[in-house]
């Protein structure tokens, strides 16, 4: 009979066990650890998922053609590298096949090739080529959500960080780039990532650490040259936190560099090398032709406030202006709450030092008298502002380039978002003491917070979602959204994208075997989008309106000149049809 | 105030909250079919072939092209030298936007069909167009020749197919032309500096002793000799090109000289012609550069 009764209270025993166990695996301790990855992971998931669900309504971009090619080269290689590994690595055959788009680093397009070779052509995984080659860029989007919401989480809180993931995901024009099989997603991720591997090795020392940021440098570098400038992040922080150990060898004639930026300087430089094959000959001569490229790259046009650019000097508005018609309004609140307040604290401690001890080349360092608490928060705030200022500072120097719009600070964003995470703590605690006089009930102060998210992140998503798949046309309620973009005379589009929107059109209207001037879109794309039925396949397209049955303008200001050609060609001035997007023209087609 | 301190966070979802709002009637704004479509009953009713119908603002060009088709978007209409050559102007507009070259009109009637806005506006400065260079450009009417040091060969009229291209090209280079042996001239829109369109006679120089020569044959004339001359936006853009001139001249008799500096894009000139008013003559046009390169020149000129 006891033993009878002893069995289930044994069992019960073990499911109260089991119980705990449940709960303790979904309590977060304070310190960050292997939940916050599920968390993260999880974000990055939905996210890479929603990319890839929403990617065969996406047309191609001109340079995802270009990219696309070069990747099934470097893919084709590393086959050959197993199979015939001598002739894999002649000089000849590294040349021919790394030579390609070789003004770009290898990383991404290796990763476009091989996800192509292996997640479509061997294992069908992708049924549309053009997704597989897309997939890596997608998975760093992705990544970098994961990676924004680890470093809010670590900086300010888990709350700051989720929301600064979800802020991030939620940048209309960053969910276009996100998609494409293009370096400007993933050198934002790779950016994000290598600021979060030196900030732990800040934290955690050891050479390990310092190794895995060089590591992280060097993969950045072979993704795209935007890493050029992440010194100017990494050197000044570096010498700010170990400015007491410099200064006291100073002091002993001694002179020591940080370890992470030695590993930065060694590593980096090699990751890249041995992962760019066009670099294993002529180095330096291959170098400086990657630098040359860059820095004198030719212009684009570019409209800005009804202007076309075309030229330097770029007017210095452009950054800023394009920053507050394509991000939303409340993803900038916040960045100004929480920038105000970090700027703030950095400022208040900064002029405590100065006004206690009168020399701030000696006191800055944690003498003791400040906690470490603050002195971490004071370097993690440098950081933070460090890297979100580097890419944004380029585009105030008249000299840069304004081809190529909002892709090109991309970097800055996750910190921008980082920033907004903290703001939205601010406001959420704001909340909490003015609702603690009415209430102590936790389950309501939830519900409270659960509407402060819903508020905050609602428009930023609804407006992302509506941009698609227009994401370089839409612009954000603050100037009036895309209609108010075009009042505003900013860039509707460029690269072509947006042809493959036109398809529905030509289903119906188009007669059999059209020839189709298809202006800024590439050949490479349009073929591809033939080949997964983008497009209808007996549509033939032809390099001017003069040839065509139809002419397609993507309208940009300086693809006006192309409606004037047509209409002098074709004798009428009046499109066939105008796709449009809230209203405002995206392309025109013209039927002869 | 401290009530306001305490709850001044509430800004913040009220920001989202409005943004949202703000979202939504943003692209629930969109101008319906159906206004466009009162809008063109009522302009095409009243507009007389002489009208301007224009569109603002100026990026909603397309859309306006599609819904008024080609029988009111005309490329005389879409592409004028300017606008003081049409007595009345069809304002068709959304947002409230404005057409600036209209700003001094006066306005007559205004009709609101939703979100379509048509203004009629009468121009207070209309003086009559007696002769048009640009409808002249014909066999008939006109022929071209190329002159230089070793004597002056005529231009071929030609009617072939249009020859148009990508970005870059240029203006089209029109179906109906005279050949001139490495030029032409012919009718076809530019895009000026602004990327606006103007409908003209493309007529680049052959560059250094080479003069092209247009003549008009029985030009109407009248107190003034008006017109417009540019390049193609990227062939000027970079000013680093020669000037061009226009000299216009009836038999020994020079009318005036007009020089387009590159930069100058779309730019007005006006001759008095008032002791030939009147009068019928052969206008000649002769056009003249240092250097021929990218010259990708075109002029319009009316009488009046």
């Amino acid at each position: 009979m006891s033993a009878k009764t002893e069995k289930p209270k044994a069992l019960a025993t073990k499911a109260a066990a089991e119980e705990v166990d449940w709960k303790e695996l979904l309590t977060f301790p304070e310190k960050i650890g292997w939940r916050d990855h599920v968390v993260g992971f999880s974000i990055a998931a939905i996210y890479a998922a929603i990319l890839i669900v929403t990617a065969r309504t996406l047309g191609f971009a001109r340079d995802e053609g270009f990219y696309f090619s070069a990747g099934s080269s470097y893919a084709r290689w590393v086959e050959m590298l197993f199979h015939e590994t001598s002739r894999a690595l002649e000089r000849s055959t590294v040349d021919g096949v790394w030579g390609q788009n070789h003004e770009h680093p290898s990383l991404m397009k290796l990763l476009f090739g091989l996800s192509h070779l292996w997640l479509h052509e061997k294992w069908g995984l992708f049924q549309d080529a053009s997704t597989a080659f897309r997939f890596p860029g997608m998975a760093m989007s992705g990544m970098a959500l994961w990676v924004t919401y680890l470093f809010g989480a670590r900086v300010f809180s888990r709350r700051a960080g989720f929301i600064a993931a979800v802020l991030l995901g939620a940048m209309p024009q960053l969910f276009y780039n996100a998609h494409l099989a293009c370096f400007d997603a993933p050198i934002m991720a790779m950016w994000l990532f290598a600021v979060y591997i030196y900030f732990r090795s800040v934290k955690e020392g050891g050479l390990w650490w310092a190794i895995a940021f060089g590591v992280a440098y060097g993969l950045t570098l072979d993704t795209k040259h935007n890493a050029w400038i992440l010194p100017a992040v990494f050197i000044p922080h570096a010498f700010f936190v170990q400015r007491k150990a410099i200064a006291k060898n100073l002091v002993l004639g001694r002179v020591i560099v940080p370890t992470n930026l030695v590993t930065m300087a060694i590593l980096g430089p090699l990751v890249t090398f041995a992962l760019w094959p066009w670099l294993w000959s002529d180095t330096a001569a291959r170098v400086q032709e990657w630098f040359n490229f860059h820095l004198h790259h030719t212009y684009y046009n570019m409209e800005f406030l009804g202007k076309n650019y075309y030229d330097a000097p770029s007017p210095r508005a452009y950054m800023p202006v394009l920053i507050v018609a394509s991000v939303s309004g409340i993803t900038l609140v916040l960045f100004f709450i929480g920038a105000f307040d970090r700027l703030r604290a950095m400022f208040f401690r900064f002029v405590t030092i100065v006004e206690k001890d009168g020399d701030t080349a000696t006191t800055l360092p944690s003498e003791g008298n400040k906690s470490p608490i603050v002195e971490d928060k004071t370097e993690a705030d440098i950081l933070l502002f460090l890297a979100l200022c580097a890419p944004l500072a380029v585009f105030l120097i008249p000299t840069t380039p304004i081809f190529g719009g909002t892709k090109h600070w991309l970097p800055a964003y996750p910190f921008l978002a980082m920033l907004a995470g903290h703001g939205f703590d601010m406001v959420a605690d704001k909340a909490d003491s003015a609702i603690s006089r009415y209430t102590k009930a936790i389950p309501r102060r939830e519900l409270i917070h659960g509407a402060l998210i819903a508020c905050v992140l609602i428009a930023p998503i609804a407006e992302t979602a509506h941009s698609h798949p227009f994401g370089l046309s839409a612009y954000v309620p603050t100037i009036g959204g895309t209609a108010g973009g075009a009042d505003l005379g900013l860039n509707r589009q460029f690269w072509g994208y947006t042809t493959q929107s036109t398809d529905p059109w030509f289903e119906k209207n188009g007669r059999p075997g059209a020839r189709v001037f298809i202006l800024d879109t590439t050949g490479e794309a349009w073929s591809r989008m033939q080949e997964e039925g983008r497009m209808r396949k007996d549509l033939r397209a032809v390099g001017s309106p003069s040839e065509a049955d139809f002419s397609l303008v993507q309208h940009e200001l300086h693809m006006n000149e192309v409606d004037y050609q047509i209409w002098e060609a074709y004798g009428h001035t009046d499109p066939a049809y105008v796709l449009a997007h809230d209203g405002v023209p995206i392309i025109s087609i013209y039927k002869r | 105030m401290k009530w306001l301190k305490s709850w001044a966070f509430a800004a913040v979802p009220l920001i989202g909250i409005v943004e949202l709002g703000a979202h939504i009637a943003q692209v629930r704004g969109v101008t319906p079919d159906s206004d466009w479509a009162a809008a063109k009953a009522a302009v095409s009713s009243e507009a007389k072939p002489a009208d301007l119908v224009a569109f603002a603002p100026r990026w909603v060009d397309p859309i306006g092209r599609e819904k008024f088709g080609g029988d009111l978007a005309t490329l005389e209409r879409e592409a004028p030298g300017d606008v003081t050559r049409f007595p009345r102007a069809f304002e068709v507009s959304i947002r409230g936007a404005h057409e600036e070259d209209l700003s001094r009109w006066k306005k007559t009637n205004e009709q609101k069909f939703g979100a379509v806005t048509v203004t009629t506006l009468e121009n207070p400065d209309y003086r009559p167009t007696l002769d048009d260079l640009v409808a002249d450009l014909n066999p008939e009417q006109a022929m071209a020749s190329r002159a230089d040091a070793s004597g002056e060969s005529a231009c071929n009229w030609v009617v072939a197919n249009a020859q148009t291209g990508n970005l870059g090209f240029g203006p089209a280079i029109p179906a109906r032309r005279f050949e001139c042996g490495g030029t032409h001239v012919g009718v076809s829109v530019v895009a000026d500096m602004d990327y606006y369109p103007h409908r003209c006679i493309y007529a680049p120089p052959p560059g250094g002793n080479s003069v092209l020569r247009i003549k008009f044959a029985n030009v109407l004339f009248g107190d003034v000799l008006h017109g417009n001359h540019g390049l193609y936006v990227e062939a000027e853009r970079s000013r680093t090109g020669s000037p061009i001139s226009i000299t216009f001249s009836v038999g020994d008799k020079k009318i005036g000289k007009a020089t387009h500096q590159d930069g100058d894009s779309w730019k007005g000139f006006e001759f008095s012609t008032g002791d030939m008013k009147g009068q019928r003559g052969d206008l000649i046009a002769e056009i003249a550069s240092a250097n021929g390169n990218r010259r990708m020149y075109c002029f319009e000129a009316i009488t009046r």
